[in-house]
């Protein structure tokens, strides 16, 4: 393993990819967050894309001085403390082993890999090469999931009994990304296809929400409902139930491409109380005991959660007026993990949590619990 | 002469492969890979054409699809969809076309570009607007469309420095099926509100489009040296109002139940929005484009035009009167109406 003193901050960061997605790691980058600048840890140096075009565009619009069409390039001359690698899945791995072994650390767009074998090789790549590894799993750093999250550690839910992970999208419209019949997107080419894209969100936030607990019953029904036959699968329906601390916990992870409006609902429940959002529209709905006792609860959980929704769809309606989508966590995440590498402290989506987000995707995707 | 035609299955695209065929061209017409090429009808059929089956998207086929090609008329942009899905569709589908060209040692193009790279705003209303008026140089307020074509134009810049090319901005391009247009006004719920009925409108006769598109390419090849590198605008003649073309359409379709708003009003009104909104929130609100000033005025703001520079550059006359043209898009005789026909000729009226 290569031994690599604490950086000095700020430190500088490339983004290879210039996708939609790079929006959000490159205004987080240029310091356009809603938390202030970022500056003192992190300096965006260069953007990298195979199109010219695509790469000088996002360096002009987002201040980057360096801008490159080739990885080797980009690495060698501007020699990047962090890698943003947002290409498509397929291209992660040999990309993510070029910016570790020549120094880099890497934050990577899910899912880093097709499997948790893949994603283990990494790792060991990462190890020997004496950087860092991570995943982003932005949605778990989304205001409305550390709410829940809390509420959780502070048992105002009791013991968490059920988790449901929910992502309605109509993916296989041949005028989208992914149902585009004249390029297809290389994601049909992951294990889970088009669903693939997706399954990093379900896995990591019921895992962030149900720690502890092992998987051991699992139930996944992969389905074509749709005709775009470019879909192996554009319908996922899993149950899961597993052993934690406090017992049993039953789980569904849910994808669909039918049903109408577009939805990310998050709902747990616990013995004690539930906990709900939708993270494309975000509110949250917290019902437990609440002072008053038995008799006034219900009436105290109308009334907070009646003033709590008026709220969100005031703040939701600002937010559309600003065009400001559902990403606030990934500026967060990012926020937390350039704080981590400056620091050389536990990155905020740490191995573990990615190890076991693509391990549960593997177990969905096994032969065994097929439906 | 050969001519591939990008963007051929679209409405533009359609009168080009035509208007090259009855001006005696073969034509390679660009197709994406799914497409059935039902929008080219009796076209495809034709034996002046050949189908090519490529995603300027991917670089992927591009070189071989160009062989055989003596040149080029860039039509295929994405009009819809966010900011990334139409920079993949008009800039990067722009810069493959281009790399292409280079690496199948091409340099004959017809870039066509928009009218709606101009800096509207800085303009005073009531001015000539020529080939010389400024671009926008800082986009950030326009919508997705004239973005992405501003950029798609200093690619062509670039590649017409080593090549022979000349950017063609057309006007609003309007036909069969395409008579009722963003210049007039925008879609509010189930009613269309009209803004203004006296500026001019920059309007082109699809066929009368078509025609100019193939003449460029002739003169790119038989004549460059007045046409490279050169910077064109085709408007037609006689431009109508946008009250006098209300009336002309009107003749041969039912336009959409309206509420008019004077250019005026309309002008005040997102001025003042976009102050409040600068004001109170930091500018960071996105408000529909019609009430954008960049957007309006873009749209809106009388002006004056001319096609002084094609008529003398192309030997470019637009074939067809509004009037006519109205009438033509209304019923059987143009080109594509007399493709479908059975007897299936090609003529142009003179």
């Amino acid at each position: 393993m290569v031994d690599h003193p604490l950086p000095t901050a700020p430190l500088t960061a490339a983004v290879i990819g210039t996708g939609g997605i790079s929006q959000e790691h490159l205004s987080f980058l240029a310091g356009r967050t809603a938390f202030g600048s970022v500056t003192d840890r992190v300096r965006l140096a260069a953007v990298c894309d195979l199109s010219p075009a695509a790469a000088r565009y996002a360096a002009d619009t987002f201040g980057a001085p360096g801008c490159y069409t080739d990885v080797g390039r980009l690495l060698a001359e501007v020699q990047p403390d962090v890698v943003h690698v947002l290409t498509p899945p397929s291209s992660h791995v040999p990309i993510a082993t070029q910016c570790l072994e020549a120094g880099a650390h890497v934050l990577c767009e899910k899912p880093v890999t097709a499997c948790r074998p893949e994603l283990e090789a990494l790792l060991a790549v990462a190890h020997r090469s004496g950087r860092r590894l991570m995943e982003s799993q932005n949605y778990r750093f989304n205001t409305a999931i550390t709410t829940i999250g809390a509420a959780i550690e502070a048992g105002q839910l009791g013991r968490v009994r059920e988790v449901e992970v929910r992502i309605a999208l109509p993916v296989t419209d041949p005028g989208g990304r992914f149902g585009d019949p004249n390029l297809p997107s290389p994601i049909h080419a992951m294990p889970a296809g088009v669903i693939h894209d997706f399954t990093t969100h379900l896995t990591s936030l019921l895992l962030d929400l149900a720690p502890g607990v092992t998987w051991d019953r699992v139930a996944a029904a992969w389905s074509r409902h749709g005709d775009n036959e470019l879909f192996r699968h554009d319908d996922l329906d899993a149950l899961l139930v597993g052993a934690g601390p406090d017992g049993a916990v039953h789980a569904r992870l849910r994808f669909d491409a039918r049903t109408f409006p577009d939805v990310f609902t998050v709902i747990v429940r616990g013995s004690g109380g539930t906990a709900e959002t939708d993270l494309f529209q975000p509110y949250l709905r917290i019902v437990r005991p609440r002072p008053g006792g038995s008799k006034l609860s219900p009436i105290v959980n109308h009334v907070v959660n009646g003033f709590g929704m008026a709220r969100s769809g005031v703040r939701n309606l600002g937010q559309r007026l600003v065009q400001q989508g559902q990403y606030e966590g990934l500026h967060r995440m990012l926020d937390l993990a350039y704080t981590a590498l400056v620091q050389g402290a536990e990155l905020p989506v740490t191995e573990a949590d990615m190890l076991a987000a693509s391990g549960l995707v593997d177990q969905l995707l096994s032969r065994e619990v097929a439906l | 002469m050969r001519i591939l035609v990008t963007g051929a299955t679209g409405f533009v695209g359609r009168y080009t492969v035509a208007a090259a065929l009855a001006r005696g061209h073969r034509v390679a017409a660009v197709l994406r890979p799914a497409s059935s090429g039902r929008e080219l009808g009796a076209l495809l059929d034709h034996p002046g054409v050949e189908a090519v089956r490529v995603d300027l998207r991917s670089r992927a086929a591009l070189v071989d699809a160009l062989r055989g090609a003596d040149s080029v008329i860039h039509l295929a942009a994405a009009k819809s969809g966010d900011f990334y899905t139409q920079f993949a569709g008009t800039v990067v589908a722009t810069e493959n076309l281009l790399w292409a060209m280079d690496e199948a040692g091409m340099g004959q193009l017809v870039a066509v570009s928009t009218f709606s790279v101009y800096d509207y705003k800085a303009l005073p209303g009531g001015s000539l607007l020529t080939e010389t008026t400024p671009i926008d140089a800082d986009p950030v307020k326009r919508d997705e469309y004239a973005r992405t074509k501003l950029l798609q134009e200093e690619l062509y810049r670039s590649f017409g420095a080593g090549h022979r090319t000349v950017i063609v901005r057309p006007g609003l391009i309007y036909g069969r099926d395409e008579l009722w247009h963003a210049l007039l006004g925008a879609e509010l719920g189930p009613r269309f509100l009209r803004v203004g009925a006296k500026a001019i409108l920059p309007l082109l006769y699809v066929e009368n489009c078509a025609e100019a598109l193939v003449l460029a390419a002739e003169k790119l090849a038989e004549d460059p040296s007045p046409v490279d590198g050169e910077t064109i605008n085709l408007v037609d003649d006689d431009l109508p109002t946008q009250g006098r073309y209300v009336d002309l359409v009107s003749a041969v379709m039912e336009p959409p139940a309206s509420v008019f708003v004077p250019w005026p009003v309309m002008r005040v009104a997102a001025d003042a929005l976009d102050r409040a909104n600068g004001m109170l929130l930091g500018g960071r609100a996105k408000f529909p484009g019609i009430v954008v000033p960049e957007k309006l005025h873009g749209r809106f703001k009388p002006l004056r035009y001319t096609n002084a520079k094609a008529r003398r550059l192309l030997g470019w006359a637009p074939r067809y009167t509004t009037e006519q043209a109205v009438g033509r898009a209304g019923g059987e005789a143009d080109l594509l109406a007399q493709l479908a026909a059975p007897a299936g000729g090609l003529r142009t009226d003179g």
